[in-house]
């Protein structure tokens, strides 16, 4: 999850018609949870020779000019060590490298995990424990210093820094245990990871040694920490403001929270680069702009707004229905895709012990009033698997019959309450303190009563709506949370949202269940190897948990949903990430 | 003259003071951890213990205020970098220090409440003179409707429907953009013109009626009827007299609305997406960020208070009573 997007700033997302081969939608009524199934399975793992540069290129597109990227939220943090939010990840790819990264073709839309640094995707040994990277050769810094495996060592020794605690862990977890700072305080020290954890047997040869089999690792070393640091030009916190470019532009001015500026970097060589044409010459991202003015800034597209867009930020609820209205004026330069977030109502598993119960509430759930209070279908798709959209293995699954009776089953939830012998159902919903989820509360409130549930409706304040939720002993039976997927496997989804047995306050297993059968089957299948089979047996114990434990009812798999300004071309879609693809864009 | 202001300053400081201690205490009673929001996924136990030591949250809430407060003075060496005096501290969100990001956002508030001010003075107080002078005509009606309408209307409704017409179809006015006066000063002028008209149509209502009012009360008077009598034109009545009577009020109710004018920027700098002071207050509160947060506050707090003594010194200098 990435965590600012998930305090809802982004899950506000929006959707309908489309841009790319996977797209859904059309402004009207809901898609059918079926339709879904393209985006997850454009995502594939490429070959060395699908790693080699330059990327595929955009018919008609030329170099030059100045994109201007208008965003809701600052971009808190440059170095690719702290990004884990949509903002951060995607801009990231500007000026800073992976080991791997995502080819998106440009006319299909079909996207395919590729070595950027590397040359491959990484080989596997030792059962999957130990990975071996081969650097490209001509890859160079900014300043023209060429690219090393020690540079690729000493920028995954950094994340055990005590200033580096917002990126993702996985590697790091994977090297040295959950409390992998106890293991190695980082760098700066004089000790480096011994070459039992990471090894650089020469120049161009990165060797990752994890302590259990990791088979998805090359979608790990695709997260923006998965790059190499210049130890001369590390500044410790400093490189948050000024990190040292190895792609395609490098800082030129940096104002936080208001605007970056980024121009080219003369040492990036477009033939090592599979991801990244950079066709502008500039990118002008101006941060901070509240989702109205942006919206209206890009529908209007006066002035340089007509070389603008949204890499992130979604339109504004607002004003969805008068894009989607429209088509005229917008269809061309509309963008609606799937994000990674999927969207569920958390049942309290410690408050509400009967699953019985929870399947009847499951039944009542109106999914559909839900999703028109929340903006109907440019916010997302109506969905019921735990197991989003964009993520591999996806399967329609829907064990209460939700799609085919989505204002909900009053009679069957009352059946089902009976069999419990539960008689005057008294819930508390907790909700966000905002229009839309208020909303929300008296569509359930009202759904709830034809089931014989009475609902009580708690405002919680949305600046602490996590913090508040995410305790283990909070007062509430039902709230709202959503989720993302790291990378597109249910690996980053399935356990930490699901696996009990790390229960604790701030555990994203918000629902407090705490299965063995559900512990057991995690530990089971993240010992699979074979990710096409790893994926099917997600999705086989997403469906079951859904049908068997009920602690979540899904009900949306979210959109992007934007327009951008005409004088752009070749905006494509990064479906792992949920934003604009900035690779393919060019100024006309 | 002197005493007035040394007292003045230092009720101020006393202000500055509890307003830091107020922030820090409703802060803390909120049930936000921002370590939690901080904290990615990997949020372990040890983690959030982590980002704790490094915000500075793992003390006891009296000694992080007195930490902060001595750190204006003293500048602070925090485990996320070094904070020279004056130190605000450094954003949770982004680890910058508080006081450059205040620097940097605060001509763009300026801009718009010097250039708002003068606007809404301008027409406000121009429609209350015209409301006077011509009390009870057509041109008083116009005048009246006029500022009712200035009364009934929000920014945040004017705002979009300014930038439409007269940014977007007309094409007459920048939609708005932040100042940069040393480099480019003319484009900073047209960046921040329309945002300064859409504040000032709030303030320009009130300033008109209570101008309206005070001159006709001021005209009234005994001395103005006393110097009409001595054969004085009505223009040299009306502004060198009752003018100058009605300005009194006029420049303590501008006192008093400099908060509001605080609060104006906030809603206008969001509606035109300026980064200013209000739109980094709002950030703060939303990414409970408090070092922005505290900094934003006390900021606003100390202009504000600083203003009023300014205007209190001109009022003591105008009407000597008021140092009693």
């Amino acid at each position: 999850m990435r965590l600012r997007n998930a305090r809802y700033a982004a899950v506000l997302a929006a959707g309908a018609l489309s841009l790319t081969a996977c797209s859904a939608g059309g402004g009207g009524g809901p898609a059918a949870d079926s339709g879904a199934k393209a985006a997850a399975d454009t995502i594939t793992v490429g070959t060395a020779a699908d790693s080699v540069g330059p990327a595929t290129p955009v018919p008609g597109a030329k170099k030059g000019g100045t994109v201007y990227d208008l965003e809701q939220e600052g971009i808190n943090h440059l170095d690719p060590a702290q990004a884990y939010t949509q903002e951060t990840m995607i801009v990231s790819q500007l000026f800073a490298r992976t080991l791997t990264g995502y080819r998106i073709d440009p006319k299909t839309g079909a996207t395919k995990l590729v070595g950027d640094l590397a040359t491959d995707t990484g080989e596997p040994s030792d059962g999957d424990r130990t990975w071996t990277f081969h650097l490209k050769s001509g890859l160079k810094w900014q300043d023209g210093t060429a690219i090393t495996s020690d540079q690729v060592k000493y920028g995954f020794e950094r994340l055990y820094a005590s200033f580096e605690t917002e990126g993702p862990s996985y590697v790091q977890t994977w090297l040295s245990g959950t409390d992998f700072r106890k293991a190695y305080q980082g760098p700066y020290g004089g000790k480096s990871l011994p070459d039992s954890s990471i090894a650089t047997p020469d120049s161009k040869t990165v060797v990752f040694h994890f302590l259990a089999p990791h088979s998805d690792a090359p979608y790990a070393m695709a997260l923006p920490d998965a790059g190499p640091v210049l130890k001369s030009k590390d500044t410790r916190t400093g490189y948050d403001n000024a990190p040292f470019s190895d792609g395609p532009y490098k800082i030129q001015h940096y104002d936080s929270g208001k605007e970056l500026v980024l121009n080219r970097n003369p040492y990036w060589d477009a033939k090592s680069d599979p991801i990244r044409q950079a066709y502008p010459d500039t990118w002008d991202l101006q941060l901070d702009i509240s989702q109205l003015n942006l919206t209206q800034r890009l529908m209007a597209e006066s002035g340089q707004d007509k070389d603008a867009l949204a890499l992130v930020a979604p339109a504004d609820p607002s004003q969805t229905e008068v894009i989607a209205t429209d088509p005229a004026k917008y269809k061309s330069r509309l963008v609606s895709q799937y994000q990674p977030y999927v969207e569920v109502f958390n049942l309290n598993t410690s408050r509400i012990k009967d699953v019985k119960v929870r399947q009847a509430i499951a039944y009542a759930m109106p999914i559909k009033q839900v999703q028109t209070a929340l903006g109907g279908s440019p916010q997302g798709d109506l969905g019921t698997s735990l197991i989003g959209p964009t993520v591999a293995g996806h399967q329609a699954s829907d064990p209460f019959g939700k799609l085919a009776t989505p204002q909900g089953d009053p009679a069957k939830a009352k059946q089902l309450l009976a069999a419990a012998g539960v008689k005057h159902l008294t819930l508390t919903f907790a909700y966000r303190n905002e229009d839309r989820w208020q909303t929300v509360a008296r569509t359930l409130q009202n759904a709830f009563s034809k089931a014989g549930i009475d609902l009580r409706l708690k405002a919680v304040d949305a600046t602490s709506w996590y913090s508040q939720i995410s305790k283990v002993d909070n007062p509430y039976d039902i709230y709202v949370t959503s989720w993302s997927a790291d990378w597109p496997s249910a690996s980053t989804v399935i356990p930490p949202t699901m696996d009990g047995r790390l229960l604790a306050d701030g555990d994203p297993d918000y629902s407090h269940l705490d299965d063995s059968h559900v512990n057991s089957e995690i530990d089971r299948i993240n010992k699979i190897t074979d990710l096409k089979q790893q994926a099917a047996q997600w999705q086989a114990l997403a469906t079951d948990i859904i049908k068997n434990d009920t602690p979540v009812v899904p009900y949306l798999y979210d959109k992007y949903y934007n327009v951008y300004g005409d004088g752009l071309g070749g905006v494509t879609y990064n479906t792992p990430l949920g934003t604009i693809n900035p690779g393919s864009v060019y100024v006309k | 003259m002197l005493r007035f202001l040394v007292r003045r300053v230092l009720a101020a400081v006393v202000i500055l003071v509890l307003i830091s201690a107020v922030t820090y205490v409703l802060f803390f009673a909120l049930p936000i951890d921002p370590a939690q929001l901080s904290c990615g996924k990997s949020c372990t136990p040890q983690n959030i213990a982590l980002i704790h030591r490094n915000l500075g949250l793992d003390k006891p809430v009296p000694v992080q205020w007195w930490d902060y407060v001595s750190g204006v003075f003293t500048g602070r060496h925090l485990p996320l970098g070094n904070c020279p005096a004056p130190c605000l501290g450094l954003s949770f969100t982004n680890d910058t220090p508080i006081w450059s990001t205040l620097m940097d956002r605060f001509p763009t508030t300026l801009s718009l409440g010097v250039g708002g001010a003068a606007i809404f003075l301008t027409v406000g107080v121009g429609l209350g003179l015209l409301s006077a002078w011509r009390q009870g005509r057509l041109t008083d009606r116009i005048a009246s409707a006029v500022s009712l309408l200035g009364q009934s209307v929000q920014i945040y409704f004017i705002g979009p429907l300014a930038i439409f017409l007269f940014a977007d179809r007309l094409g007459w006015l920048d939609a708005g953009h932040d100042p940069d006066w040393s480099s480019d000063p003319v484009g900073s002028l047209s960046g921040v013109i329309l945002p300064c008209l859409v504040m000032s149509v709030i303030f320009w209502s009130n300033y008109s009626r209570q101008t309206r009012s005070l001159m006709i009360e001021q005209l009234s008077e005994e001395h103005v009827r006393t110097a009409r009598a001595k054969g004085m034109g009505s223009a040299y009545v009306f502004f060198r007299y009752a003018l100058r009577g009605a300005m009194g009020p006029i420049i303590t109710i501008f006192g008093i609305d400099l908060g509001s004018i605080l609060g104006g920027t906030v809603i206008t700098e969001s509606t035109f997406g300026l980064h200013g002071l209000g739109q980094l207050a709002v950030s703060a509160v939303l990414g409970t960020d408090l070092p922005m947060e505290m900094g934003v506050m006390l900021f606003g707090a100390t202009a504000i208070v600083a203003f009023n003594i300014l205007i209190d010194a001109c009022y003591a200098f105008i009407d000597p009573r008021i140092r009693l």
